[in-house]
This record gives C-alpha cells, sequence and structure tokens, in this order.
C-alpha cells in the first residue's frame, strides 16, 4: 500500500497554484493517471521518487516511511525502492544493452539480468548499444533496467509516448506480462486511453494538480450460465433457460455455437 | 637546434603535465558541481573563475606575488608549516599555473556536462547510484570530446604562458626557465637563432598537439 499527502507550489499552465494530492494506493495495483499536460502528473512521479521534493507532505511504502516533512524523514532518490521509465527511456549510450541492466544490478552476473532480457524479447541484442535499437526496443531495456533491482514501486512516464501505435501496443504486452509476473506495485503517466484499458486496475486523472476523478475498475461478476435453447444468428437473439441476449448485428458469434450449448456470461466495470 | 639547451622545454612540458593532471582532480568535480548548483552565488563563483581570461597575468602574478612572498603571513606559515616556498620555485610555477589555467579545464566539462539530458543522471540516481558513481560511470564517459579539449586546452594555455612566470618564477635554470622565458631571454641577449630554435618548436609542437585533439575528437563521440 502506497499512502501519498503531498503539498507543493507549482506554476500551472494557466498561471501559479499549488499541487495537492492525497491518495492511497494498492500493492500490486497498476494506477494509470491522465489529465491535461502540466497538470501535475510527471512532478507527482518525481515526488514519489525523491527527485523533487514537496514542501510539506509523507510518503508511506509498504509500512515504510519514504517522506514526512513534519518529522523531517526525506529518504534520498538512491535509498527508495523505485524503478523510474523517463519518457526518453534515459538509456546510458556509453553502455550496452546488457550493460545497462548490469548497472542497476547488485552483481554484473545476476542471472536475473538474462531473465528479463528474455522477457523483453531482446536477448539476442545484449552486445548493441542504445544508438543501434528503435524507440520501441529503447522502452523495452529501459522498463527492464528500472526492473532489475526488484522495486516495490515502478514509475512510467509516458512510455509509449513518442512510439508508433503497433509499437506501442506490443511494449503494452510487454508491460502487462510483467506487471502480472512481478505485481510491482506501478503508476503510469499516460495521454492514451488504450493504455488505461488496457493496462490500468484504476484511473486518476489529475487536473492543476488535484484529483479530479478517481475510478477503480470493479470487480468480476460470477458467471451466468445456461443452456441455449434459441440462436437466431441474422436478429443477433440467443435465448438460454436463465437469460436472453439481443447482439449487435456487428457482434462476432463462434461459429460452431447452437442450441444445446451451455454458454457463460461475466462482466467487469471497464474503466 | 644541435646546441639548443633543452631543459627549459623539458621543464615547460613538466609544469604543463603536472598542472593538468592536477587542474583535472580540481576541475572535475567543481565543474560538475557548477554543472549541478542551483546556489544563489553560482554566477560569482564562475566569475571568480573566469578572471584569469581577462586579467593581464601581471596582475595576477602580481597579487600571487604579495601573498605568498615570503614576508606576507601565508608565505611565512606556508613555509615554516610545509617546507613549501610558492615564489621562485617550480612548485610556485604550478599552483599560479592552476588558477590561470582553470578556467580552460572547467568551462568545457561544465558546458559538456550541463548539455547531457537531465534524465541520464536520473535515472542512475533511481537505480541507487551515488552522485560520485554516476559522473564516473555515466557522465563523464558521455562527454569525452569535452573531456579531452579541456585537457589539451589547459596543456596548451601552461605551455604558453609568460608574464605570470615571470613575475612569480623568475628565470631560474632547471626551476623556472620555462620555454617562453628562454626564448625572451635569448632575444633579449640578441641570439635569434637559439630563440628561433625554442620558438619554432613550441609551434610545431602546438599544432601537432591540436592537430591530434580535433582527430581524437571526432572518434570520441560514443
Amino acid at each position: 500500500m502506497i499512502e501519498l499527502d503531498l503539498t507543493l507550489p507549482r506554476i500551472f499552465a494557466d498561471g501559479s497554484g499549488e499541487l495537492q494530492l492525497r491518495l492511497s494506493l494498492e500493492s500490486n495495483s497498476l494506477t494509470a493517471f491522465y489529465g491535461a499536460s502540466g497538470a501535475g502528473k510527471t512532478t507527482l512521479l518525481r515526488l514519489l521518487a525523491g527527485l523533487e521534493t514537496p514542501v510539506s507532505g509523507r510518503i508511506v511504502v509498504d509500512g515504510e516511511t519514504w517522506l514526512d516533512t513534519s518529522q523531517r524523514i526525506n529518504l534520498p532518490v538512491q535509498k527508495r525502492s523505485i524503478g523510474f521509465v523517463f519518457q526518453d527511456a534515459a538509456l546510458f549510450p556509453n553502455m550496452t544493452v546488457r550493460e545497462n541492466l548490469a548497472y542497476a544490478a547488485s552483481s554484473p552476473k545476476d542471472a536475473f539480468i538474462d531473465e528479463l532480457l528474455e522477457l523483453i524479447k531482446l536477448e539476442s541484442l545484449g552486445a548493441r548499444k542504445p544508438d543501434g535499437l528503435s524507440g520501441g526496443q529503447r522502452q523495452r531495456v529501459a522498463l527492464a533496467r528500472a526492473l532489475v533491482r526488484r522495486p516495490k514501486v515502478l514509475l512510467l512516464d509516458e512510455p509509449f509516448a513518442s512510439l508508433d501505435a503497433t509499437t506501442a501496443q506490443s511494449l503494452r504486452e510487454v508491460l502487462g506480462h510483467l506487471h502480472q509476473q512481478f505485481q510491482t506495485t506501478t503508476l503510469l503517466v499516460t495521454h492514451n486511453q488504450e493504455d488505461i484499458r488496457q493496462l490500468a486496475d484504476r484511473k486518476v486523472e489529475i487536473e492543476r494538480g488535484r484529483v479530479k476523478a478517481d475510478e477503480a475498475k470493479g470487480p468480476e461478476s460470477a458467471p451466468i450460465s445456461g443452456i441455449i435453447t434459441k440462436l437466431d444468428r441474422e436478429k443477433g437473439y440467443l435465448e438460454t433457460d436463465t437469460m436472453q441476449i439481443r447482439l449487435g448485428a456487428a457482434a462476432a458469434w463462434p461459429n460452431d455455437l447452437k442450441v444445446g450449448d451451455e454458454v457463460s456470461l461475466l462482466w467487469e466495470k471497464r474503466i | 637546434m644541435m646546441n639548443m639547451d633543452w631543459e627549459p622545454i623539458w621543464l615547460t612540458f613538466r609544469l604543463a603535465g603536472t598542472t593538468t593532471i592536477l587542474l583535472l582532480v580540481v576541475g572535475v568535480p567543481l565543474a560538475a558541481w557548477l554543472a549541478a548548483t542551483k546556489i544563489k552565488i553560482k554566477p560569482l563563483i564562475e566569475a571568480i573563475i573566469s578572471m584569469p581570461l581577462v586579467l593581464p597575468p601581471s596582475v595576477l602574478g602580481f597579487y600571487f606575488l604579495l601573498t605568498f612572498s615570503p614576508a606576507s603571513a601565508l608565505g611565512q606559515f606556508l613555509e615554516k608549516n610545509l617546507g613549501l616556498r610558492l615564489i621562485f620555485s617550480f612548485e610556485g610555477l604550478v599552483v599560479a599555473s592552476m588558477v590561470y589555467s582553470l578556467p580552460f579545464m572547467v568551462h568545457p566539462i561544465q558546458a559538456g556536462l550541463e548539455n547531457l539530458p537531465a534524465s541520464w543522471k536520473e535515472a542512475s540516481y533511481t537505480l541507487g547510484k551515488s552522485r560520485s558513481i554516476t559522473l564516473m560511470k555515466v557522465l563523464l564517459p558521455n562527454i569525452k570530446p569535452a573531456l579531452l579539449t579541456g585537457i589539451v586546452l589547459s596543456f596548451a594555455h601552461t605551455i604558453g604562458e609568460f608574464g605570470l612566470v615571470l613575475m612569480i618564477g623568475g628565470n631560474l635554470p632547471g626551476q623556472t626557465k620555462v620555454a617562453s622565458i628562454a626564448i625572451y631571454d635569448e632575444v633579449e641577449t640578441l641570439n635569434y637563432a637559439a630563440a628561433h630554435g625554442y620558438a619554432a618548436l613550441l609551434l610545431v609542437l602546438s599544432l601537432v598537439i591540436l592537430v591530434l585533439v580535433y582527430r581524437f575528437n571526432k572518434r570520441l563521440t560514443v
């Protein structure tokens, strides 16, 4: 669980004001932050990382206090268990892909480096310098590098922003897979609804340094099952002993669906 | 050329080499600090470092002479406690040359560091690395051309010193008589052939060094 309560004077697009954020984030969750440019989304990540310091505030991560201005506690960025992926990937050009990951590891021979390279499907490019990678590959390396230390919190600052749609989708899949595997509590700053739809458990809209909207994905419902008693493909009508469903003409029906089959219906609240 | 006294040449390169190595040790952390700090008196510190660029060397030499002469409190303190005399000595020339060439080392390195994306430094911090590790392993390897420029400019500038050396070093063979002083000496005694020997040698060496630098600088970009 991450608990945040941060205050910082800030200049927004329409004049000066105050960033004031109070949030609780569940462990292992992936929360997306969206909103207009300059609303304070990136500042939130930087404050959490310790790259900026609020005038007053408190950050507690899994019971450990990282910041408490009233008690003059302010853990330096190096001591906070975070992984940060910058918009420009920020790979070190003097190091190869593998060296970039090894730089973050406690030992350059850490087996986790190879595991991560395999997970991001770049094991064959370990000896290549960042200049020889595409934008999507660079972001994948940055993501893996941020995970090498097995951080408690992963901070992603618009990692998909400079990528084309296909590359962004492939990186989303990698991120989704890594999140499922490592369950790192993740904060994702994004402008893209697709990122939110595919990845986030919760979305928070930030406006002028404040939370404007906060919506979490609902829990999955229990499925309702039934035996098909009537099926009209042309009208998009399906009836079972427990429910009647009318689908739009464009709905994709499984070809082999027939009367007598059992179907289950479950739904979740999308964000 | 064959009968030339090589001592001033050797002394010149010893002075330039020592000064450059010590300036590297002092200049890199200073440049890194200046590139990162937001302290209010930063312009004042930068102005002080840049003073040798605009001051006549004789002004610097004059105040150096006053500060470190055996008659001054600091001069007496250094001589009594450390056995160090900075006037009319090689050690004094090194210290004065360091002050005189400091901007030539600090400016290129500071500019090189300021031009790097801030995210590289911050990324290194978020990976748990200290400021010094970040400087040595991430920042400096990515400003090799700026480092080389600082090293060569400091070296070349020290080779070309004259007024400052004359003020605080005088003309002691083997200790403070560097090539530029030797040229002046030979001209004064109308020994133009010897003066020409030193001058031509410095000219050629300086040119060779600079050509090598420009050549290497292109290769050093990561």
